[in-house]
């Protein structure tokens, strides 16, 4: 594997606030790398340094492999998408190509095969205001993709996509990858990352708390989570001394032992309370990760004030 | 290169297709000439169907009031420039009455009263004027006129003029000179304005040269203030739906900024293109019949006014839109942008103001001045060079300080475009804007 973008200790500054605060990770070629953290911890600024919108204030992103100019090997999603509402949808398109760089008969082809794929056939003589949110977001996709970038950056790209369109891109994601694109996935929602990414970074507020491939990642937090599904309320689970974290859904919980404690004790605990469907113990959750990272640094800051 | 290219002809083609641009095309014109030719038309029809009573005092100026009024259609051209002052105008109808055997008030108190009868009743007067008993010896005689409107100069102007001349008329006839010989002395000598140009020409029509001046003035600037107006809402829009992050991660701020103000100027040379050539087929045919109303249309369509125009057009409406680039994006919304460009577009717009004097004399120091200055130069210097022949290294200094004025605008423009048009706080200040010049 070989590295595509490298970000060295990249630093920008917005007044007084350090939105993005020496962070530095690569992206390997054909993987899905996962750029994770919650709203406001710096991943679009971060995105908007790499795709040229924002100069950094320190720092430097690299490009390696290829001499084609940077901006047009990127596809880039917004996460604030906008269009041209008054163009029409396949003019649309090929004005966001050319803007990369591409014009001609096979763009044009291109865009009438990605139309017919998204089901915009039809409306491809429509004014872009005409359609519906859904399909706006179809078409801004397309436009992300039809100049044939090698690395696609997409902020947030479900937000406000329905289950159907979900499985839509997710599934798009895949093959893209499997045609040897690589993708930088941006987005706050960890169960997502999880299905999707082979690479992951963790920012927040500003700096990389966790980086690496996924698997490698979980393992190094052991198999010391307990899963479980059940039906009944599963409250008093947090309130057992086995427990140090846990966090419950409707039906479910995902538990951090305590050092040194014993599952098999969880277990006789929940008899005549909860009718079990599932008992694992296992790796935890990217979520659950995610929050024992962000928990812990959120309270070191807190106690070194 | 090619990326700026792709904005041109977006610019282009989205512009050119709104159904506001073709409107404008064909019409606009038409639309300037009436603004400038209708209230002359105006003037002239509001002389017609003019009802005045005269109340003669002194019961001596029958004569001079009581000529057969033609229903002919007024001559605008007459209307406008006075025409022969001593005769009465073709469209008031007068009544004459002679009271010089009542009090003046009686004699005028019946006529004045049918000054706000209902119009319906057909006995309705727009004016009254009263003249005294005394008006040929007395010092201090003074005749009234009386009417609805206090407006309506022009009826009264006439009024009284005539009822002078007939005043002149009796006093002379009273101390022995016979009356033909009164109209042989006191004939007026009309004037007829030529202007002679270094090149030998003669023009004629000098009154015309305002409305024609005003109206090509009108087609310079007005598109120049519409396209950047048009320039600003598409930055805004661009940055309050979001195209710009796209934009600008596809190429530099400097080449989306160079394309969208070519682009729109691409958009208008296409339209005044087309308005020159209506001008020019509509001339040529409007030449004929204006030739016949006394002065000469064609002298105004000279090939060289249609290069000017093109050329300063250009460098007018490339100077504006760097100031409406700036506040479209250094704003989030429409209304915030116009409150920001309201002022300077004021300023912008001192030449228009100052139209006439500078029409009526293109080689005063003002116009000359002002055809030198930046951002002023260009309308102003056509406005020179299509009622005189100004020295061409006049109109060379005018270009070269346009051009140079351009260059500093949009390099400044630039500046702050890179930083505004992803700013989406609050509308800044001026220091705020004057930080980001210095910053970006």
């Amino acid at each position: 594997m070989s590295v595509v973008l490298s970000v060295r200790d990249v630093v920008k500054t917005f007044g007084a606030v350090r939105a993005v605060d020496g962070v530095s990770f690569t992206v390997q070629r054909g993987t899905i790398t996962g750029l994770l953290g919650r709203n406001g911890a710096g991943k679009t600024t971060t995105i908007r340094m790499i795709t040229g919108v924002f100069f950094p204030d320190a720092g430097s992103i690299e490009w390696l492999g290829s001499d084609r100019d940077a901006r047009d090997r990127i596809g880039y999603l917004p996460e604030e998408r906008g269009l041209y509402r008054q163009m029409k949808v396949k003019e649309h398109l090929l004005f966001l190509a050319e803007i990369k760089g591409k014009r001609g008969s096979s763009v044009t082809a291109a865009a009438e095969r990605w139309l017919k794929r998204f089901e915009l056939w039809d409306k491809r003589d429509s004014k872009v205001e005409e359609l519906s949110k859904g399909n706006q977001q179809k078409v801004q996709l397309i436009g992300t993709l039809l100049h044939d970038p090698e690395l696609i950056i997409l902020d947030e790209p479900q937000s406000g996509l329905d289950p159907v369109n979900m499985l839509l891109v997710r599934n798009l994601l895949r093959e893209l990858k499997d045609e040897g694109r690589t993708i930088l996935l941006s987005t706050h929602m960890m169960a997502e990352a999880e299905r999707m990414a082979d690479e992951i970074i963790l920012v927040h507020k500003g700096k990389v708390v966790l980086s690496g491939a996924l698997d490698a990642v979980r393992d190094s937090f052991g198999k010391n989570t307990l899963h479980i599904d059940y039906e009944g309320d599963g409250g008093f689970l947090e309130q057992l001394p086995q427990v140090k974290r846990a966090t419950i859904v409707p039906n479910g919980a995902e538990i951090s032992l305590a050092d040194g404690a014993d599952p098999q004790q969880i277990l006789e605990a929940t008899i005549g309370k909860l009718r079990i469907r599932r008992f694992e113990l296992a790796a935890p959750s990217l979520e659950e990760i995610f929050i024992e990272q962000v928990g812990a640094e959120t309270m070191t800051m807190e106690a070194s004030r | 290169m090619n990326k700026m290219f792709a904005v041109i002809k977006r610019e282009y083609l989205q512009a050119v297709r709104k159904k506001m641009f073709i409107f404008m095309t064909l019409f606009f014109p038409v639309l300037m000439a009436a603004l400038f030719v209708l209230p002359g038309l105006l003037m002239a029809r509001g002389l017609g169907g003019k009802k005045v009573a005269v109340v003669d005092g002194t019961g001596a100026l029958r004569s001079s009031f009581s000529r057969k009024i033609s229903p002919e259609a007024p001559d605008p051209k007459k209307a406008i420039s006075g025409g022969n002052r001593g005769e009465l105008p073709q469209t008031i109808d007068v009544e004459y009455a002679d009271t010089h055997l009542q009090t003046p008030s009686d004699g005028a108190k019946p006529y004045l009263d049918r000054l706000n009868v209902p119009k319906e009743s057909g006995n309705r007067l727009d004016a009254v004027l009263t003249i005294p008993a005394k008006a040929f010896e007395g010092n201090d005689a003074k005749m009234t006129y009386y009417s609805r409107s206090s407006a309506d100069v022009i009826s009264q102007d006439r009024l009284a003029s005539i009822a002078n001349r007939a005043i002149q008329k009796q006093r002379l006839a009273a101390r022995g000179i016979p009356a033909e010989a009164v109209d042989t002395l006191t004939r007026e000598v009309p004037t007829e304005g030529v202007q002679l140009s270094k090149s030998g020409e003669k023009k004629t029509g000098n009154e015309f040269n305002f409305i024609i001046g005003m109206i090509f003035a009108g087609l310079l600037i007005i598109p120049s203030f519409i396209y950047g107006l048009e320039t600003m809402r598409g930055i805004v829009q661009e940055k309050s739906e979001r195209i710009v992050e796209v934009l600008i991660s596809s190429m530099s701020p400097r080449e989306l900024l160079t394309g969208k103000i070519l682009g729109v100027a691409a958009v208008g040379l296409t339209q005044i293109t087309a308005w020159l050539t209506i001008i020019a087929a509509g001339g040529a045919f409007a030449a004929a019949s204006a030739k016949m109303a006394g002065f000469n249309v064609s002298q105004f369509l000279r090939p060289m006014v249609f290069v000017y125009f093109a050329l300063f057009f250009l460098l007018g409406y490339l100077t504006f839109v760097c100031i409406y680039a700036i506040a479209g994006a250094a704003c989030n919304t429409d209304k915030e942008a116009q409150q920001l460009v309201a002022p300077v577009q004021m300023i912008m717009m001192v030449p228009w103001f100052v139209m006439f004097p500078i029409i009526t004399n293109p080689d005063s120091t003002m116009a000359v001045t002002l055809s030198m200055m930046p951002v002023y130069g260009p309308l102003t210097m056509f406005a020179r060079t299509l009622v005189s022949e100004p020295p061409v290294w006049h109109v060379l200094l005018s270009i070269a300080v346009s051009i140079a004025t351009i260059a500093v605008f949009f390099y400044v423009t630039a500046k702050i475009f890179r930083v505004g048009i992803l700013s989406y706080g609050k509308r800044p200040t001026i220091p705020e804007l004057w930080r980001w010049l210095k910053v970006a």
